[in-house]
């Protein structure tokens, strides 16, 4: 049975986040289970005159294909997928499971290598969203696996969601719309800065951003939302950083991550647990040791973490980086076939200074540097 | 390690379709397409690919989507053809089409007429499509799958219908793929006898039929372009048909149903119809276009596992010890030259006193040939 918010959601995203246009292409890729949301979004892109495409994945037929393909397959592009990607004018990918451990059996280095293997898709990905040729927003459905993730029912896990979209509010869009002026102001700040330092619980990072585009995430490329983020200078970041939660990559949890950074690039990485992967990953090419992205949530309905990085790097409080590919529109130069972020709390005792002024603490942004940015309440 | 499914009748049949029916070879780029609910099958036909280093093309498709997408789409929405959408019968080197309706009512509440603007937009699509396929350029295989969908038109719980199509298929055979070579083999055989005759006469209750395949090309329908299969087909010189023949089997096409349909003709042309069930549809079929009042195609099914109707052609066309004929399409690559949107096939028993004469010649009786 089709949950009435699922309605809301679609109109929000396709009208909102998207703005979509008639007669443009849009391109919804789902796994089936989210079915329902995905006839929402068809019908909302029908009525707008546009002409929407769907990918449904199906249960365990990535596992299958990965599990029994050799390299030199997993080395080629999946047909279709380029041409995909450079004629769409809009993309939307709902991201749902089954089970957030399905490919735990797989030999990560065989994820790398697909996942490298898609590499000239991502750059043109980036390359077209930059150039606002191609516009793209991810969701999520809420879904059993990753409410058990959670530690939480389907039932809440449902309501967390929709809540952290403020589709909760009656006008969930003037929300947001008000919400993107605050981040305005946030990010002109930000502009002017040249370096940050961040300090934490055995975090000591210096991350050089100056000349670097300042972006404020409203709800237009990830829903729910709630981020500013750039790309650092790719030589400039030094110190050390400990992720407060477990990286999530591809269903493989790695815990407490430590990484120290030297002139850009990670010079000693260590995890409780799933160290292997870590390093594996970081060594899947040149790009994917050096940040691509620096950022701190600003969503402050997201209250938790849920082992879901599209909800736990918007969580109010907190900042995250990501290891590989950068978003150019940020200025960040930096390309890999890998883009992971890491999140790190900044909720209790944290801070974040701007060359050298205290900018933020416990979580907020002082009162002289940003506006308040909770969303209203309902 | 292996990835099993949970049902290995599935893990033979992706096994059969990708080595034997489509003949997969390293390198090539396979579609499957089919409704999303055959996660199982999906799943086994990427990892059988993946064996054979080919690359899947999975495109799983909702048939509430086609529904939504028919019901509100604009006829610009419905036309518009995008580069996406060609590419996805351009780039395969072999396509596996799945049947596997979920409620085979599911455009009911579709005007045809959408369905018709969309399948019109998407005519040069498939025109080119069978174009490569005739030419051997790529491959093609259409499988049918249980449903409970399927299961409840043939009357039947899930459970009977799967042991009914796997069985069909021969798929928990110890080596399904050289039962099939042997069912071509005897096919074979058939088409051999067949070749030379010019006149067939089909005589079975309410039936006396003759048709003219002279000189026209016997195809085996061996398991390659469909899965299950079973049967030896040509088409007939169209404007010779003469005599009457009457359904055994209730039909459906195209969500409709049929019942006790009987068809008279003369001169290859279908000048008297009866039916006591569908009626009201036969005159809107029959009048389709110039050629839906002729036979595009004679056969005879030769699948000895399947032996009663389930309402679903896919089968029915091939119970062993019986003829269909179609009206409309012919099959160029027999030499067929009638041309018709629409492609019916009637089915008549011959297991129970039917006789088939070649040239005058008794060459098959009870469904047998001699």
């Amino acid at each position: 049975m089709s949950d009435p918010r699922e309605q809301r959601l679609a109109q929000v995203i396709t009208e909102y986040s998207i703005g979509i246009a008639p007669g443009q292409l849009v391109l919804i890729e789902a796994p089936s289970l989210a079915e329902s949301l995905v006839l929402e979004m068809a019908r909302s892109a029908l009525e707008l005159g546009a002409h929407p495409r769907v990918r449904l994945g199906t249960e365990g037929a990535q596992r299958a294909f990965l599990s029994e393909a050799g390299e030199d397959l997993l080395r080629k592009l999946p047909p279709g997928l380029m041409t995909e990607m450079e004629e769409a004018d809009v993309r939307i990918a709902v991201t749902a499971a089954w089970n957030t451990r399905e490919l735990s059996g797989i030999d990560p280095a065989k994820v790398a290598i697909a996942q490298e293997a898609r590499k000239p898709v991502m750059e043109t990905y980036m390359r077209r969203s930059a150039a606002d040729e191609l516009r793209w927003c991810v969701t999520a459905y809420p879904c059993d696996a990753y409410a058990q993730d959670a530690d939480m029912s389907l039932a809440a896990y449902r309501d967390f969601v929709y809540r952290a979209g403020w589709l909760h509010l009656d006008d969930p869009v003037a929300a947001w719309r008000a919400f993107a002026e605050k981040l305005a102001q946030l990010t002109n700040r930000l502009g002017q800065v040249r370096t940050l330092r961040v300090l934490a619980e055995d975090t000591d990072l210096t991350v050089g951003v100056a000349g670097r585009t300042w972006i404020g995430s409203s709800g237009h490329h990830n829903f729910p939302d709630g981020e500013v983020f750039t790309g650092p200078l790719e030589t400039e970041t030094s110190g050390d950083v400990r992720f407060s939660f477990p990286a999530v990559f591809s269903g493989n949890e790695v815990d407490d991550v430590r990484l120290r950074f030297e002139g850009g690039r990670v010079v000693r990485s260590e995890a409780a647990a799933g160290e292997d992967l870590l390093k594996q990953m970081l060594a899947i090419d040149e790009g994917a040791s050096v940040l691509g992205e620096f950022a701190i949530g600003t969503n402050y309905a997201v209250d938790r973490f849920s082992k879901q990085i599209l909800f736990d790097e918007k969580i109010g409080g907190t900042c995250h980086m990501a290891v590989g590919a950068g978003y150019p529109e940020t200025g960040s130069t930096n390309t890999s076939g890998l883009h992971w972020d890491m999140v790190c709390d900044l909720r209790s005792g944290g801070e974040i200074h701007a060359d050298g002024e205290l900018i933020y603490r416990d979580g907020r942004f002082l009162p002289e540097f940003a506006p308040d940015l909770s969303p209203p309440e309902a | 390690m292996s990835y099993t499914v949970a049902d290995p009748r599935l893990e033979s049949l992706a096994r059969i379709l990708c080595r034997y029916s489509l003949d997969v070879q390293p390198g090539d780029v396979v579609r499957v397409h089919g409704p999303a609910t055959q996660a199982p099958f999906f799943a086994a036909v990427a990892a059988e690919l993946a064996r054979l280093d080919a690359q899947p093309m999975l495109r799983a498709t909702s048939a509430a989507l086609q529904a939504l997408i028919l019901e509100l789409g604009s006829d610009e929405q419905l036309t518009t053809v995008t580069e996406i959408d060609r590419q996805d019968s351009e780039l395969p080197d072999k396509t596996l089409t799945v049947w596997a309706d979920d409620n085979t009512r599911y455009l009911s509440s579709v005007a045809p007429e959408r369905e018709a603007t969309w399948q019109r937009a998407r005519r040069a699509i498939s025109d080119r499509f069978f174009e490569r396929l005739a030419s051997g350029e790529i491959g093609w295989c259409g499988v049918t799958l249980p449903t409970q969908a399927f299961a409840q038109d043939a009357g039947m719980s899930l459970a009977d219908f799967e042991q009914f199509v796997f069985g069909a298929g021969h798929v928990a055979d110890d080596d399904p793929i050289e039962f099939w070579r042997r069912q071509s083999a005897r096919q074979q055989a058939v088409i051999d006898r067949l070749r030379p005759v010019r006149e067939l006469r089909i005589v079975a209750e309410d039936t006396d039929l003759t048709v003219d395949v002279g000189g026209r090309t016997w195809l085996n329908a061996d398991g390659r372009e469909n899965f299950p299969d079973g049967e030896v087909f040509t088409s007939p010189h169209h404007e010779h048909t003469r005599g009457h023949i009457s359904f055994s089997f209730d039909a459906t096409h195209h969500g409709r149903q049929f019942a006790g349909v009987r068809l008279w003709f003369e001169d290859g042309r279908v000048v008297r119809k009866e039916a006591s069930r569908g009626e009201e549809f036969l005159t809107g079929m029959l009048d389709m276009d110039e050629g839906s009042r002729y036979l595009g195609e004679v056969a005879f099914g030769m699948n000895d596992e399947i032996q009663t109707g389930t309402r679903n052609i896919a089968f029915d066309e091939k119970i062993g010890g019986t003829t269909h004929v179609a009206l409309g399409a012919a099959f160029p690559e027999a030499g067929g030259t009638n041309r018709s949107s629409l492609h019916w096939d009637i089915v008549c028993d011959l297991r129970h006193g039917g006789e088939v004469y070649g040239d005058g010649e008794l060459i098959a009786r009870d469904g047998r040939f001699l």
